[in-house]
């Protein structure tokens, strides 16, 4: 069994997790918590690639600086 | 026409973030000898003293996403394409000078981890297309160095670059943190 580590997160956000993961397939808060952290940093090892989310943000700035229409 | 024997078979560009130098470096090219296309469709203003060396107000972007910005009338001269730009090149044959610069003088840092990302993006672009040769060139150490760095240049150009005029368009007393003007 791999090592594992306890985290401590505010009580009001264990219970929106809990009430979250009602009726799907995590059986614990500590399982969700670590499926999203998975996913936000294998979202953020892809260095090379933008988000719709990115662009966005990038041409607003573009605009703001009159590089874009 | 377009300037020097050898070039006209590439697109050349000037990429890299707003504010990282790009005009610089075509102030630097331009003082150099290096045919480069711009008009004065955006004048000199506080942050780009010496005037921003662009086409259509900088607008290239828009072109370029709808496919009507005529590169072909562009070989074998430089163009300045901010980063972004780069991800709506056609196949072609590019050099591409991209600029870098110390975020920190630049942006807050939540626009810094942007910003980071897309030059990350854009230099992970330029790596992969096999159309496309580049260097990285850091305003930093322009400033701190110019002659050592045109000299790079130089050798990205094939030694076309008249180095020692190309060092004159360094001005130091511009180098500043323009952050709290933005």
């Amino acid at each position: 069994m791999a090592e594992e580590y306890n985290l401590s997160i505010p009580a009001s956000l264990a219970k929106k997790i809990k009430e979250r993961i009602e009726g799907t397939g995590f059986d614990s808060i500590s399982s969700y918590v670590t499926y999203v952290l998975r996913e936000l940093l294998a979202e953020d090892e892809k260095e090379n690639e933008l988000t719709k989310e990115d662009e966005e943000k990038i041409k607003e700035r573009l605009r703001a600086l009159g590089y874009l229409d | 026409m377009n300037g020097i024997d050898g070039m006209e078979n590439y697109n050349y560009i000037v990429s890299g973030l707003e504010r990282s130098g790009t005009s610089m470096m075509m102030q630097i090219l331009h003082k150099g000898g290096m045919p480069v296309a711009f008009d004065s469709s955006r004048p000199p203003n506080e942050y780009n003293p010496k005037g921003y060396y662009e086409l259509e107000k900088g607008k290239i972007i828009n072109k370029l996403m709808d496919g009507t910005f005529p590169m072909k009338k562009y070989r074998g001269r430089f163009t300045k394409i901010t980063a972004y730009g780069l991800k709506f090149l056609h196949y072609g044959r590019y050099k591409i000078v991209y600029m870098v610069r110390n975020l920190d003088e630049i942006m807050n840092s939540m626009e810094k981890i942007l910003f980071d990302k897309l030059n990350r993006f854009a230099i992970g672009l330029m790596e992969e297309r096999k159309d496309m040769g580049y260097i990285i060139i850091n305003y930093n150490d322009v400033i701190k160095n110019p002659e050592g760095e045109i000299k790079k240049l130089n050798e990205f150009l094939d030694g076309r670059l008249d180095v020692d005029s190309a060092v004159k368009a360094v001005d130091p007393k511009l180098y500043r943190n323009v952050r709290e003007k933005l």
